[in-house]
């Protein structure tokens, strides 16, 4: 039986019908055309759909839709309000992705990052991007990336 | 250099084939595949399942039109099985259903019954019963028979390496749609477009005219969708064919893991004969490839494994054989480095070996044996402008190695639970396909009227920048800005007869065919401004900054001169072909001259194990490479790094695990360990060697994608050193992945008690 959910997506109201086994990637990718959380493993092991929920991240292959009812999602395309963030910004400058395919996720767990901790250390960086896997770079873009931001 | 897909890429507007816009009415698949790893088929009912909820067709091997055959280079493998299984996860039936749910329940609800039949795992076995691909293949020079009675020292050994999962992060998938021809069109995530045409139309029964091929770009390749796309496009299409309706496949990651094949395991047996000195006499070797149940590109990757066989060596006698075994695994497959890891493995073992049993470093071992310029290599090319020396010599002394050295000595003796190691690897890699013919690109580029270019090449966009290398190729010609240059999909109407992108050659031959048919348009347009300009000498002609010049006079914009051009009904479009000169190779004495040039550079990597849990941290990977004249600091920088670490993990955390009934027991993420970002090395150094321009490359540049993989080999000896610092009574097996379990294991296996 479907439930109808309501929730901020990207600052918009969102009013959907969901069946109860759906979960919350598939909903944003094949529902509402947000392409950007992708699915790598659908396991929660990769990191490419993460998105923000209440400012948190989350995988959103690990969550139902329905638990986001009266909640509030952000995905990358969410995050750009004038242009590119000073954190996209640093990405680009630093080449920080290859194919392109972790990005979204990645960005999101820099971004979450950033907003507790401005001024992170290597160690506290990795452990942030840990959920987050990369199969092009080596991953060291990417720490430039914050770390040149920070200073 | 700025890259513009990068740009895509940080907000997240990237379009991969699982994002692009679907006809209406798309349905979805789900393979159903073998549960076992040989069998031949009893029983296959499928009435309940077609039953099932959203079902719309149950495809099966009698419902192909065409030929059920895929397999490339042997044609060895069916798109589904028929009468017989032989890897688990081989695809036996499509199952067609309105959702992924549905399709998936339908799947299940499939009856398969089996007679079982002896299955075999290991390449050696299968040797025994002569299961092979192909005959062996055998690459010698020299003298080796006779020559072990001249050597001082004569060391013999076995080595193992491992396979390895390319987890692209996007996984295998493509779509397809009938059309109004009644052909066929797929958009597939492939690095070999044109492959993916020819499965799906032989398949199909179709011609290859009536298939068309398009990728926009991919999510990571490695290898694993050179040939390994070709079924999901031909499964794509024969559903799309028999229903009718526009038709996706997307594998799940498990179901991607399983059914894909892999980096080839080798298990392979060495003898190496040595001077006093410490010079290579003499090196034989036999590699046993673990080949999967198909041949796929198995015996390509065997070739390269010959090829690399002696890595940066001078070595007058060799004698390697190379057996590609056939077992009861999915086909094993293209990965970064192509066979040539595996072989120089070997010979790494080999000396490290041999340096322990001589009592000498095995580094002084490696730089006493490294290639001398005009060298010949045992299939008979000689190393022409060499810089395996400079690089080594640059890596001893900007790095200062004795000084590592001297550093990891005294860390030892201080230490008792810690222990550091160290090693150097030399690498140098043969630029080509070494299936002469494959060494062919095509581009086609249109000057549009309004002065904007479009290029259509066979390169595909997978992370390695090829795009932007070839709009700078192709903007650099006209000398106009970069923002006028468009790069099209990848697309087998505009560019046919494609060889994938790989063997590191993406951007050196699509972007060469870019450059001649751009230089096509622009001796036109020249010809156009003489006619404008009233002169009747060309060389008076120049095109700079969007200008055009009459004897150093300005006199044109870029867009006057095309408009000019257009009216006077000038052909503004150019198709052209390139194809690698002077490269040969006689398959029958496995000799000439196969590489345009070789990839060459020097590492070092630096080690600390914690001896009591068996786990490792690399302290730094220091590097110098030749790049040509480097197209892109950071695109080059950018592709080293993420090799070394894949060569990294290959050689220590990434375990691929069967059991002996062929299941493989590392299917998913948390079992199957990929280099997240707590494995970067604390340092990563990179050198660009001064250099002069490489003319075979693109611009003077040097192909990159998979040579410093073969550094990550330095990490599986540094470790090995670090081991033997804390129990330097044993002897290790030459055996990779050494994950830290095995670390423990061998450390431990001799009543070896933990120091106090």
């Amino acid at each position: 039986m479907k439930k109808e959910i309501n929730f901020i997506l990207n600052g918009e109201k969102v009013n959907l019908e969901v069946a109860p086994g759906e979960i919350l990637l598939e909903v944003l990718r094949d529902k509402l055309g947000v392409k950007s959380p992708k699915c790598g493993c659908n396991k929660g092991d990769c990191g490419t759909c993460t998105v923000m929920l209440n400012g948190k991240t989350v995988r959103s292959c690990l969550v139902l839709a329905i638990e986001v009812n009266d909640q509030e999602v952000v995905t990358l395309e969410g995050i750009m309000h004038s242009g590119l963030t000073p954190l996209q910004e640093s990405f680009l400058k630093h080449n920080s992705f290859q194919c392109g395919f972790c990005a979204p996720g990645m960005i999101l767990s820099a971004t979450e990052l950033l907003g507790k901790n401005p001024k992170p250390e290597k160690r506290e960086i990795q452990e942030a991007i840990a959920g987050n896997l990369c199969r092009c770079t080596g991953y060291s873009p990417v720490i430039d990336a914050i770390i040149d931001l920070t200073n | 250099m700025k890259n513009y897909d990068y740009e895509k890429h940080v907000k997240g507007e990237s379009q991969f084939v699982d994002d692009l816009l679907t006809p209406a009415g798309l349905l979805y698949v789900h393979i159903f595949t073998a549960s076992v790893a040989h069998a031949e088929i009893l029983k296959l009912d499928y009435s309940e399942a077609l039953k099932s909820r959203g079902v719309v067709d149950i495809i099966t091997a009698q419902n192909i039109p065409g030929e059920n055959q895929i397999g490339g280079i042997i044609q060895d493998e069916p798109l589904l099985a028929d009468n017989e299984v032989h890897f688990i996860g081989q695809p036996v039936a499509i199952v067609v259903a309105d959702t992924v749910l549905h399709a998936k329940e339908a799947s299940g609800k499939i009856i398969i019954e089996y007679k079982n039949l002896p299955v075999i795992t290991d390449p050696r076995l299968a040797f025994q019963k002569g299961e092979l691909i192909m005959p062996p293949r055998l690459f010698a020079c020299g003298d080796v028979d006779n020559t072990w009675s001249l050597c001082d020292h004569i060391i013999e050994g076995t080595t193992e390496s491992g396979g390895q999962e390319h987890l692209y992060l996007e996984t295998q998938g493509a779509f397809a749609y009938p059309l109004e021809s009644g052909g066929i069109k797929i958009v597939s995530s492939t690095q070999g477009p044109t492959q993916v045409q020819r499965a799906a139309a032989k398949v199909l029964g179709f011609p290859m005219n009536k298939v068309e091929v398009d990728v926009t770009r991919i999510g990571g390749g490695f290898g694993g969708k050179e040939d390994q796309a070709n079924a999901w496009g031909a499964i794509a299409a024969l559903a799309a064919w028999k229903v009718k309706k526009p038709v996706k496949v997307i594998l799940s990651r498990q179901d991607d893991m399983r059914m894909t094949g892999k980096r080839h395991p080798y298990s392979s047996d060495f003898k190496i004969g040595l001077s006093k000195e410490g010079k290579i006499l003499a090196y034989q070797a036999t590699f046993y490839q673990n080949a999967g149940a198909a041949a796929d590109l198995s015996p390509a990757v065997l070739d390269r494994t010959l090829f690399h066989a002696v890595n940066s060596y001078y070595i007058p006698n060799v004698s390697v054989t190379a057996i590609s075994c056939k077992t009861n695994l999915p086909p094993n497959t293209a990965f970064r480095g192509f066979g040539g890891p595996q072989g120089m493995f070997v010979i790494e073992a080999a000396l490290f070996k041999a340096a322990e049993i001589m009592g000498v470093d095995y580094h002084k071992l490696q730089e006493l044996n490294l290639m001398e310029e005009g060298d010949s290599f045992h299939y008979g090319q000689k190393i022409e402008n060499s810089t395996i020396k400079r690089c080594w010599d640059e890596t001893i002394k900007k790095y200062d190695v004795d000084s590592i050295q001297k550093r990891v000595d005294e860390f030892n003796k201080n230490n008792k639970l810690y222990k550091k190691g160290f090693a150097l690897m030399p690498v140098c890699f043969g630029i080509s396909f070494t299936n002469t013919f494959m060494n062919q690109a095509s581009a086609l580029v249109h000057v549009f009227s309004d002065g904007s270019i479009s290029v259509s090449t066979g390169a595909i966009e997978m992370g390695q920048g090829v795009n932007m290398k070839i709009r700078q190729t192709v903007a650099s010609v006209f000398s106009v800005n970069i923002d006028r240059v468009k790069i099209e999909t990848t697309n087998t109407t505009r560019t046919a007869n494609t060889s994938p992108t790989a063997a590191s050659a993406g951007a050196d031959m699509n972007g060469k065919a870019a450059e001649i048919a751009s230089r096509n348009i622009l001796d036109k347009l020249i010809k156009v401004a003489c006619d404008k300009l009233n002169t009747k000498d060309p060389s008076l002609i120049t095109l700079k900054n969007e200008t055009v010049f009459c004897n150093n006079k300005p006199e044109l914009s870029w867009n006057q001169l095309v408009q000019v051009a257009f009216n006077t009904r000038t052909n503004l479009s150019s198709h052209a072909q390139y194809a690698v000169p002077d490269i040969y190779f006689d398959k029958d004495t496995n000799t000439g001259k196969p590489f345009a040039y070789y990839a060459i550079g020097s590492a070092v990597v630096e080690v600390t194990l914690d001896c009591l849990r068996g786990l490792y941290e690399f302290d730094s990977v220091k590097v110098v490479h030749d790049y040509g004249k480097s197209f892109s600091y950071v695109v080059d920088r950018g592709q080293t790094e993420g090799a070394i670490m894949q060569g990294l993990g290959w050689m220590t955390i990434e375990e691929v695990i069967y059991n002996e009934n062929g299941k493989l027991l590392t299917d998913a993420l948390s079992t199957y360990k990929v280099p997240d970002i707590h494995f970067t090395p604390k340092e990563i150094k990179i050198e660009f060697l001064e250099t002069v321009e490489n003319g075979a490359g693109l611009k003077g540049s040097k192909a990159i994608g998979e040579p410093p993989l073969m550094y990550g080999i330095a990490a599986f000896f540094a470790i090995l050193n670090a081991m033997k610092a804390f129990n330097p009574h044993k002897e290790y097996k030459l055996s990779s992945p050494i994950t830290p379990e095995k670390v423990l294991c061998e450390m431990y296996s001799e009543n070896v008690t933990v120091p106090a």
